[in-house]
């Protein structure tokens, strides 16, 4: 998709030479070096995401630089894929971006090592925040420090094949529902439809869609404060599984082959193959595939209807965008930063490509522009960030997620197809969850 | 071959030598190194290749080494602490021993396979038949294809769930699974795409059979042996050096097997690390997880699992490869 060399290429020209090579993919990193430094003078920026996000930023960006001509900017960009395994190496060779679109889930690990840039100096000067609130800039925030500009409102939705729904004469549930809900009208679903579709994508394994919010509404968060520990009981993970595995045998999610699939990719997603109505996805929204002539709609993770239940949604910062501490053009970043925090071109060209927009100014802005669909997705993003600030009983929004917290996620995806495999008991996978959990973040 | 390069050499030699011709030849030469400036210009000539081995070999050979006792993160200095990566690997990592697992595997299965299959097709191919030529490109092609990116997509679209190979068994009525993202069946179809891959110990095999005296063969035909007398007591012992040659090459090569795995699995190993095969681990590791020392550490207990295999297969092929003389 995008222009760079991916790992595999990278990894195809190591894997040549007969026991050499079986070394080289671990020390073509260390040796750096021959890597592409960057010698020009350029700006170098790199994001990830799908086409329409991609021809969205160079829109934006030759609307800066017609404005900025000095500044001349190199742009770079792929699929996430293989984007932040690019990303380590250029670090570690020492030929970093100046500016990168960065994961709010792992802002705090790249700030703490150093390699991103504070700009908190640059704030109110070059980087206009007006109308950012403080909740959503504490997404980009690690330490008290800011590392990065929020792109808009990030909140965990399901993504809701509507038409399917419809052409099974089923109606799209209530906004307030529940996870007794969810498992009803999945059941249905399968029913309605011949056995033909599952209702909703196991989610057993699915982390911040999902858990993350379930373990929320039981007052307990994924990871302690300190990031050093699990901030769940074995007792609200096992409950959780029981759900995903009563779901499963009443047929109200797939077999663990279709979820196992779809690990890593999205046109493979139960929602997307047309093997469920429901899914806790994301990402989905825009991914292709066979449901692109579906109308699509949106839902907020189901809560409550299970004992001691409080409000588990939270609102966080879509993406970022971080300048690099060894780049010697951080004062050009935070331009480029501002003017799509606050231009109104560079607003209308992304929409909601990076998220829900996060002033109150921007969301007016690209309102009356917006496709169905999108209108949609504002419309519950903004129910959700709306039904979050009122909530009395609600947890703060999560801190950031420390370092191997991608290991502990695919953890407990793996953990879940275990399960649902057949290959381990849910007790027994707990004890190893937990074992290996405390071993990823303690070591 | 070895008399042809003597032919060569004599030809050089106009005369033989007497031991005093001798010694005033070398005297010679020796004069005339040192008039060309004591003879440091070939190494002129060789130094890109010497810049290789130290810069892009030996150094970084060395570098993981020391990196694989360390705690590097690629992003910030590494810090040294002794055999904990070792340690880790062997009593607390699950992981590694499913890899380890997966690899093994792996190898003891798609190996004698392979190889099995190449010396079969090469027999069939070693004959004198109309567009040979034709036939043994053919069958050599996916061998070409094989490392790359593509193929490995192309065989996760024909193993899915709805992929061609259950279309296939659909026609015998019999209803197929996704064998891509089930535990027990994931690595066999990377097994199924390593022994597809047969062309190129096919052709060693082709080279090796063509070699073969026919005179033993009439005089076997002429004692009535059958064809599969002849296979056994003739054709195989024959070709035990080229059997050999294949078996460590090919080990070797299953060791490392990536590309496959990586673009089958998504880069995860999954389903449940079913094809978490070692390179793979290995690079998650390094790249993904941010642990470059542990993946050092992984790279050389691979690096010593291969010599060892290696080492293992040349003593024991003494007792098993003939040759000639």
């Amino acid at each position: 998709m995008g222009h760079q060399i991916s790992r595999r290429t990278l990894l195809r020209t190591t894997s040549g030479i007969a026991v050499a090579g079986a070394l080289g993919s671990a020390l073509s990193a260390c040796s750096g070096g021959t890597g592409a430094g960057s010698t020009s003078s350029d700006l170098t920026m790199i994001w990830w995401g799908s086409d329409d996000r991609h021809a969205a930023y160079k829109k934006a960006l030759a609307a800066f630089q017609k404005k900025n001509s000095k500044i001349k900017i190199r742009e770079t960009y792929s699929g996430y894929d293989g984007y932040f395994d690019k990303f380590n190496t250029n670090i570690a060779g020492g030929s970093a971006p100046d500016l990168l679109q960065m994961d709010t889930a792992l802002v705090a690990q790249y700030a703490r090592k150093g390699v991103l840039a504070p700009i908190d100096s640059y704030v109110g000067k070059s980087l206009d925040l007006t109308g950012f609130s403080k909740t959503l800039l504490a997404a980009g925030t690690v330490d008290g420090k800011l590392y990065g500009v929020p792109s808009g409102i990030g909140v965990n939705q399901l993504t809701v094949n509507r038409t399917g729904l419809e052409k099974l004469g089923l109606k799209l549930p209530d906004r307030e529902w529940t996870w007794a809900d969810l498992k009803k009208i999945s059941q249905d679903v399968y029913k309605k439809s011949g056995g033909k579709i599952y209702g909703v994508d196991d989610g057993g394994g699915s982390t911040l869609q999902c858990f993350e919010v379930f373990a929320r509404e039981k007052g307990e968060t994924f990871f302690s404060d300190d990031g050093k520990k699990l901030g769940f009981t074995p007792a609200t993970l096992q409950e959780w599984w029981e759900f995903w595995a009563d779901m499963r045998k009443a047929n109200a999610s797939p077999p663990p082959a279709i979820t196992s699939a779809a690990h890593n990719d999205l046109t493979k997603n139960a929602v997307v193959i047309g093997k469920a109505l429901f899914s806790f996805d994301s990402g989905i929204y825009g991914a292709g595939g066979s449901i692109t002539d579906a109308q699509l709609d949106f839902l907020p993770t189901p809560q409550g209807d299970w004992s001691g239940a409080r409000e588990g949604n939270f609102v966080n910062g879509g993406v970022l965008l971080s300048a690099t501490k060894a780049s010697k053009k951080v004062a050009d970043s935070v331009k480029i930063m501002s003017f799509f925090a606050q231009d109104e071109t560079a607003i209308k060209d992304m929409q909601l490509l990076r998220g829900i927009p996060p002033t109150e100014k921007a969301r007016n802005l690209i309102a009356s522009g917006l496709t169905p669909t999108d209108k949609l997705n504002m419309e519950n993003a903004d129910y959700i960030s709306q039904r979050v600030g009122k909530a009395t009983n609600a947890l703060p929004a999560p801190v950031p997620p420390p370092q191997g917290a991608d290991q502990i996620w695919d953890l407990l995806f793996q953990s879940n197809l275990a399960v649902a495999f057949g290959k381990k008991s849910i007790k027994g996978q707990l004890g190893e969850f937990f074992d290996q959990a405390s071993g990823i973040l303690g070591g | 071959m070895t008399t042809a390069k003597t032919d060569e050499v004599v030809k050089e030699q106009p005369a033989p030598a007497t031991p005093s011709d001798q010694r005033e030849r070398d005297r010679m030469r020796r004069r005339l190194a040192r008039r060309r400036g004591g003879g440091w210009w070939p190494y002129a000539f060789l130094a890109p290749w010497f810049i290789g081995l130290f810069g892009l070999t030996i150094y970084p050979m060395l570098d993981s080494l020391y990196l694989s006792f360390t705690d590097f993160d690629l992003l910030t200095p590494a810090q040294w602490v002794g055999m904990d990566n070792y340690n880790k690997m062997f009593t607390d990592d699950p992981v590694f021993w499913d890899s380890v697992h997966a690899t093994l595997l792996y190898v003891v299965v798609s190996v004698p396979l392979k190889l099995a299959l190449a010396l079969g097709v090469a027999m069939l191919l070693n004959r004198d038949l109309k567009g040979i030529g034709l036939y043994r490109a053919a069958f050599y092609l996916p061998s070409l294809l094989g490392g790359a990116v593509a193929i490995a997509i192309v065989w996760r679209q024909v193993f899915g769930g709805d992929g061609l190979f259950n279309d296939f068994l659909a026609w015998f009525g019999i209803k197929g699974q996704d064998w891509i993202s089930s535990p027990d069946t994931a690595l066999y179809t990377l097994i199924l795409l390593a022994v597809w891959q047969f062309g190129t110990p096919m052709v060693i095999f082709l080279a090796g059979l063509k070699q073969l005296p026919k005179d033993v063969y009439e005089a076997a035909a002429i004692d009535g042996a059958t064809p599969i007398t002849r296979f056994f007591k003739i054709t195989l012992p024959l070709l035990t050096p080229i059997v050999f040659f294949n078996v460590v090459l090919q080990i070797i090569d299953a060791f490392k097997t990536f590309t496959p795995a990586f673009v089958i699995s998504n880069g995860s190993g999954g389903p449940l690390n079913s094809t978490m095969l070692y390179s793979l681990y290995l690079y998650k590791k390094g790249f993904t997880d941010l642990q470059m020392g542990y993946a050092s550490a992984l790279a050389w207990v691979l690096f010593l699992v291969i010599a060892g295999f290696t080492a293992v297969n040349f003593i024991a092929s003494r007792y098993w490869v003939h040759y000639d003389d």
